[in-house]
């Protein structure tokens, strides 16, 4: 698919809106994955991966508004935005965002430290469940809050828009938004098999000894606050860089993406996959983002009735996923099997 | 309860029919009266103005109709003037037909017969450009007399600002029949304002030491003014008393943005509160974390919205496509604003039925899995939310507010807002309440028996499944309640929930799970603190430069203090749950997990 998409694009058998279409659901299963990484297989459900996600968004996107150059509405050398609210030159934080190892440094660095700070307070004092979970909401909320506010210099309510370049090439060229693609499907392919090795070493098994028994683990002398910390951090960074990936594709980025619903939305991803495995929070996050491109253009007052609806059946009847539905649905089907297997039969012998 | 609130009220008009007394013994329509025969011009000004102040809507009255040429003198045989009022003036001599303005009857003859106006038996009353004038001086006051005390506090401010010296005596002559408080005081107030730009040093210190007396607010700049004036006049007594009335007046201010402060840190308190009870019984006490608890606000504050509608002129709800017609019962006046008591207890019922039937359809399979408990309620508000929109539509619908919701109540310059006092009256009913069901009645005991080990209150022949599905519904109908005066207070719209659904949890969490007591201390600590940094941040703003890199970004942030507040909040919230991760009061018990 990796190939397969951007060689047919390239042939023009599928159109750009598709490559970018699926460029944006790649995003999505990164972020699926972080929220995976924590809630799936270290039993932390974390609210706040739309922080991270839209952090790294925001990061990206202020080295992109920083390459629109004088091409914006005013033609002032700074964005358009800040021209508005009166500034006649970058704010000093501005300045070195026009370089993109600058800004790649960033999107790693502030979520990490955000999310360091944050895990830091919360894990040593053994906040846990749910309280972690409204804790992280709470933090999220905050943000954003924050966000849409002016005073922020970071756009406010419109957040940024309106991208030119990116390292030089047109940004809304198809050739940048099939690189755009491939890179971002790369990513998808080193974090899974990095979460993959990592979920195979002695590391993932306490991960997963903490999600199952943390008294067990600290009992056996494990500092979980130290294993839970590097994961909450590791998932922010991922969700980071799923964000930078996903703003020059969608070439928008406002608080919007940091309200506690996102994160929520996030997590079914993961529910409807299958949390705890590493192919079901990818096959939730592309085929929930299908199923909302399909249902928000063609019954756009459904959308949240089939989400929400999917979400209660998933998570009374299918704890699982739809990864675990193989594995339920086989003792069905050599029922059925078994049926034909007697109809077949002409004599049963029992 | 709600009627408490109505006293106040009525005591307040019972106050202003009392200070609108004309000022002097003869009505304000005799006096017109009087200037009408009155010889000369000069006459009839003088007679007029001695109406300036008066409130008497019979003034405007006549006036309109001398300068519509309507004012007639007749004549009788026997040689009496009398005063006379033709509608529609010469024009409608034909039809209209003369009333006297003595008696307010048809015109009549000293036989009784009835007086066809003619030209020749009746006289115009005329008037000029400066007899217009004179009129106007006297209308433009006539707000000062009038029966609404607002309109009077409204006209004697304006004076007070207007730096009109004329105008001194008039006020002067309230002063003496105001009985309103407030406006006696803005009086006081006004009259000392218009001293101050006197040139008579003497009056003008009097004018200080006045405003020093009433702490007036609005007179500061005015007395920056003096003060500067003052001084470089060289005139050191006036510098002194103006400075010590400054001192005196920020003192007050001080002492008003106080008490203005804990009212509004008790009254965002309570909201918190009262958001937050229905929370603290379905996530303390059962452990659900009910993330629909935001849409059981809205469905109380929908149904408030409904029995409005139905008190008043019924409402169409184009429901899914179809539309639904509901009838109203087309009251008015007292009895409609009856609506929000009948909207409490329906409200209540409301959310209650809906929270049971959330209970029974899909929290009872996840009372052992919080973290699903948490993410299958989220799907219930998704759909709540998107089923509000199909029934309501997506814009916020009006709840109108009761008379005696509506208004506030002001004491020396602190603003109490009667919907925040009725609010705070509120809380303490539903926690008292809510406090008698837990602890005195057998549901109570059922409940607590229950939510403390399930197993063994089963085995001891304890229906769980039936206290369960009652404690939901009671902390569903909790928020209701909540959504049922939150329609007092803001929006009602499909999102109301959600912008109180964070706020709800924090509560609970920072109280301390499983406790009603902690509930309300961390309601009402949170809601002091937030109204506090609210209040004092944009002092404090200019003192954040010091930090290192962010701290002009800090004082920039600052200015925007309720929302860096709120956020400041959050900060401590976070840090305070280090210091008591299970809250203020943590429910102490030997199991290790739970």
């Amino acid at each position: 698919m990796l190939i397969l998409l951007p060689v047919l694009n390239a042939q023009g058998v599928i159109s750009n809106f598709t490559i970018n279409l699926w460029g944006k659901y790649l995003s999505y299963a990164l972020l699926a994955i972080s929220v995976d990484m924590l809630w799936g297989y270290t039993g932390l459900l974390s609210l706040g991966q739309a922080l991270f996600f839209s952090l790294g968004g925001y990061m990206h996107g202020m080295y992109l508004m920083r390459m629109i150059g004088t091409l914006g509405q005013y033609q002032q050398p700074i964005p358009d935005f800040l021209v508005f609210l009166g500034w006649k030159e970058l704010p000093s934080f501005w300045v070195p965002f026009s370089s993109f190892p600058f800004a790649f440094g960033m999107v790693l660095l502030v979520p990490g430290i955000v999310a360091g700070i944050f895990g830091y307070f919360a894990f040593r004092s053994r906040i846990k469940g749910v309280y972690f979970s409204i804790l992280t909401q709470a933090l999220t909320y905050a943000a954003s809050i924050m966000f849409f506010r002016n005073n922020l210099l970071l756009g406010g309510n419109n957040g940024f828009t309106d991208f030119k370049f990116i390292l030089g090439f047109d940004i809304l060229s198809a050739g940048t938004q099939r690189g755009l693609y491939i890179a971002t499907g790369v990513t998808l392919l080193g974090v899974y098999a990095l979460c993959r090795w990592l979920s195979r070493t002695k590391f993932g098994l306490v991960q997963r000894a903490i999600r199952d028994g943390e008294n067990r683990v600290l009992f056996s002398g494990y500092a979980a606050a130290d294993y839970k910390l590097f994961v909450f951090v590791f998932s922010a960074l991922i969700a980071s860089v799923a964000g930078a990936l996903y703003v020059p594709q969608v070439g928008i980025i406002n608080p919007g993406e940091m309200i506690p619903a996102k994160s929520l939305e996030a997590v079914v991803w993961v529910a409807v996959g299958g949390r705890g495995t590493l192919l079901g929070p990818i096959l939730g996050a592309v085929a929930i983002n299908m199923l909302k491109s399909w249902t928000t253009r063609a019954y756009p007052d459904m959308w949240l009735l089939i989400l929400g609806g999917l979400f209660i059946l998933v998570v009374v009847f299918l704890p699982g996923g739809l990864v675990s539905l193989p594995q339920r649905l086989k003792p069905v089907w050599t029922r059925i099997r078994g049926w034909f297997g007697q109809s077949s039969s002409t004599a049963p012998t029992e | 309860m709600k009627f408490i609130h109505i006293i106040p009220r009525l005591l307040i008009y019972a106050g202003a029919v009392l200070a609108f007394q004309p000022l002097s013994a003869q009505s304000a329509k005799e006096t017109v009266i009087e200037a009408m025969l009155a010889a000369n011009d000069r006459e009839k000004r003088e007679i007029i103005g001695e109406l300036a102040g008066d409130g008497d809507p019979v003034i405007a009255e006549l006036f309109d109709a001398w300068k519509a040429d309507e004012l007639f003198i007749y004549t009788t045989s026997e040689g009496d003037r009398v005063p006379v009022r033709v509608p529609g003036g010469r024009d409608a001599f034909e039809t209209a037909e003369p009333y006297s303005l003595l008696t307010d009857a048809p015109l009549v003859d000293a036989a009784g017969a009835a007086v066809m106006p003619t030209r020749d038996n009746l006289d115009r009353v005329r008037h000029n450009n400066r007899l217009r004038r004179a009129m106007k001086e006297v209308l433009d006051l006539i707000d000062l007399g009038s029966p609404d005390p607002a309109k009077r506090l409204q006209a004697v401010q304006t004076i007070g600002f207007s730096r009109d010296l004329e105008k001194l005596p008039i006020l002067q002559k309230r002063l003496t029949v105001e009985k309103d408080s407030n406006v006696h005081q803005a009086t006081r107030q006004s009259i000392a304002l218009l001293q101050l730009s006197q040139d008579d040093l003497a009056v003008k210190i009097a004018a200080v030491k006045e405003m020093e007396a009433i702490h007036s607010l609005s007179g500061y700049d005015a007395l920056l003014a003096v003060q500067s004036e003052a001084q470089q006049a060289k005139q050191p007594e006036l510098v002194a008393a103006a400075t010590k009335a400054l001192a005196a007046i920020d003192r007050h201010r001080s002492v008003v943005d106080f008490v203005g402060t804990i009212f509004r840190g008790l009254s965002l308190g309570s909201i918190l509160l009262v958001v937050a009870l229905g929370l603290a019984i379905t996530f303390g006490l059962m452990g659900v974390i009910n993330m629909a608890h935001g849409e059981m606000i809205a469905v109380g504050a929908y149904t408030t919205y409904l029995v409005q509608n139905v008190f008043g002129a019924g409402v169409v709800i184009p429901a899914f496509g179809l539309s639904v017609s509901i009838p109203g019962m087309n009251l008015e006046g007292w009895a409609y604003s009856l609506y929000f008591i009948a909207a409490i207890p329906l409200s209540f019922i409301m959310a209650a039925l809906v929270g049971i039937a959330l209970e029974r359809g899909i929290i009872q399979f996840l009372y052992r899995r919080p973290l699903e408990s948490l993410l299958a309620t989220w799907g219930v508000s998704l759909v709540l939310q998107q089923v509000f929109r199909l029934m309501f539509g997506a814009n916020n619908v009006q709840v109108s507010s009761p008379a005696y919701l509506s208004g506030n109540w002001t004491v020396a310059d602190i603003v109490f807002g009667w919907n925040r006092v009725f609010v705070i009256g509120f809380a303490v009913l539903i926690v008292f309440g809510v406090w008698l069901a837990l602890n005195k009645t057998s549901l109570g005991l059922l409940i607590r028996a229950v939510m403390q080990n399930r197993g063994m209150a089963s085995h001891m022949g304890v229906r769980t499944t039936r206290v369960n599905m009652l404690t939901f519904g009671l902390g569903s109908g909790l928020a209701g309640l909540a959504g049922a005066f939150l329609s007092q207070i803001g929006n009602v719209g499909p999102s109301l929930g959600q912008s109180y659904i964070v706020d709800s949890f924090m509560v609970v969490v920072v109280g301390g799970v499983g406790n009603i007591l902690g509930t309300v201390i961390s309601a009402f600590g949170i809601g002091g603190i937030d109204q506090v940094l609210q209040q004092y941040l944009p002092a404090w703003a200019p003192g954040l430069g010091w930090v290192p890199l962010f701290g002009s970004f800090l004082q920039n942030l600052a200015q925007d203090s309720s929302v860096f507040g709120k956020i400041l909040v959050l900060a401590f919230i976070i840090l305070f749950l280090q210091w008591r991760p299970a809250g203020i009061f943590a429910t102490r018990g030997r199991q290790l997990e739970d």
